[in-house]
């Protein structure tokens, strides 16, 4: 057994396109978590109860659903219902973004539980109308509490969106199959596409470690 | 070719249901197996992990970093397409993809079981050791069962993970339900209603799971003694005014 590095070399910038297209991919679907995630945390920390059950049904089916089939459902099975097509680069952007916005759903409301009601009541007594007490006052403190876990669903989301080849979004690994078929070379290219995506995967939770020691200097200790 | 609009053909489904729950009763299976095959390899790099001799921690970790770190994905295509035809290994698609969920959820175990069992209070293993107890009988007599009670959720997490993912084995042809409703869909030209029968099956799956959770998380709790484990779910209140009576910041959920 040999290790082919000249067809490595030969395939690595298409690889290296490819993958440029799947943390495309997953930046996208990342967004559109964030985007959902906090109304769906705003809509579990409601006061009534009816928004409050909308969300918790929200997260038991985002949860449940595995990304592959949400992927297949909005590919082919929305295509059906609907009459149009969809894109597999769009496919592939809301299937992460819906089963992300579970993640991040939780993620916004465990920091903004983290954030001390006395901030909430200070805002009250200094007559801050309650969008601008969020947005100003709760929000930006909650931020800090988000940072860590939220690099964990960027990460997550990064890891699946590896999959997106089975709808034909021409990823990274897609490429490794097409030259793999062509040269017989699996071992060597699925092996480089290994090690790309997991450095790639402790880069960016590096990252976020550093972003979260930043963050956390800036901050007033209480006693 | 495709009929349009919205029409959820029923009869379809109801005509392959039995199939779509015999693949389903295989996922399910595939999960449990390797959680199984998990649960044991994740103790031993767990108790690797906290052992006294730096080479075997340092393994253990590199295993939990490397694992956790690659995706189901990438992982399954290298061992299936990669590693098996280079060294012109046969080996059938079901236990491939169970060997290669094992090794993925082995490394998550193995963090859940490595912070389960530090936080166990050391006076516990202190008091083990000055009754005479032997090494082995205080990690699994006095240490493990407590350090269980604190892991409840997380492994419960988990296997709603593990059995989420068995949906990527369909990459190499094992027939779990993901497998069955692509070649189902085909068939009938009918991706949305298959598609949607399978996201439902593992919504249940999933709910099922969580439930369970709960329930033996409940039942735990009562057999605890003296607040070993805190009372998860319930949030902080630090300031006696900090909400209103009927606005409990929760939603059903553990984590």
């Amino acid at each position: 057994m040999s290790f082919d590095f000249d067809i490595v070399l030969r395939t690595l910038p298409a690889m290296l396109q490819g993958l440029v297209l799947t943390v495309e991919i997953a930046v996208w679907g990342f967004v559109v978590a964030v985007v959902l995630g906090l109304l769906v945390a705003v809509l579990g920390l409601a006061r009534y109860r009816t928004p409050r059950w909308i969300a918790s049904a929200w997260l038991a089916l985002m949860r449940g659903v595995p990304l592959l089939v949400f992927m297949y459902w909005v590919y082919y099975g929305l295509p059906q219902l609907t009459g149009a097509t969809i894109g597999s680069f769009a496919a592939a952007v809301v299937a992460l973004g819906l089963t992300g916005s579970a993640y991040m759903g939780e993620v916004f409301r465990a920091g903004l539980l983290a954030v001390d009601p006395g901030q909430q009541e200070a805002a009250d007594a200094l007559g801050l109308p309650r969008s601008t007490a969020f947005w100003r006052v709760v929000l930006p403190q909650a931020a800090r509490f988000m940072v860590a876990p939220s690099v964990n669903v960027f990460v997550g989301l990064l890891k699946g969106a590896t999959i997106v080849s089975v709808i034909g979004v021409a990823d990274m690994l897609y490429i490794a199959k097409k030259v793999s078929v062509q040269t017989f070379t699996p071992f060597e290219l699925y092996t480089t596409a290994g090690l790309i995506l997991v450095v790639i995967t402790v880069a960016v939770a590096l990252l976020g470690f550093v972003v979260e020691r930043r963050l956390d200097r800036g901050r007033v200790r209480h006693a | 070719m495709r009929e349009k609009g919205f029409a959820f053909d029923l009869g379809v489904v109801l005509a392959h249901l039995p199939e779509m729950l015999g693949a389903f009763g295989l996922s399910v299976a595939v999960a449990v197996a390797a959680m199984a095959l998990a649960t044991a390899a994740g103790l031993l790099v767990a108790v690797g992990a906290t052992s006294r001799w730096r080479v075997l921690v340092a393994l253990c970790f590199a295993h939990i970093q490397v694992f956790r770190g690659v995706a189901l994905y990438v992982l399954i295509i290298w061992v299936y397409f990669g590693l098996a035809i280079t060294l012109q290994v046969n080996i059938a698609p079901t236990p491939a993809g169970i060997l290669t969920l094992a090794l993925l959820d082995s490394a998550y175990l193995a963090e859940i079981f490595r912070t389960g069992l530090q936080k166990v209070d050391r006076g516990q293993r202190e008091a083990g050791a000055a009754l005479g107890l032997s090494d082995g009988a205080i990690l699994w007599r006095v240490v493990v069962p407590q350090a269980v009670r604190s892991m409840i959720p997380a492994i419960g997490n988990q296997f709603t993970d593990v059995l989420k993912d068995t949906s990527i084995l369909a990459v190499i042809a094992v027939p779990e339900l993901m497998y069955t409703s692509q070649s189902l869909a085909q068939q009938t030209y009918r991706p949305f209603e298959f598609y949607t029968v399978a996201g439902v099956l593992f919504v249940i799956g999933v709910s099922v799971i969580t439930y369970a959770v709960r329930v033996a998380e409940r039942r735990v709790r009562r057999g605890a003694v003296r607040g070993v484990v805190a009372p998860a779910g319930v949030p902080m209140v630090t300031s006696v005014s900090g909400r209103e009576p009927g606005e409990p910041p929760r939603m059903e959920d553990e984590r």
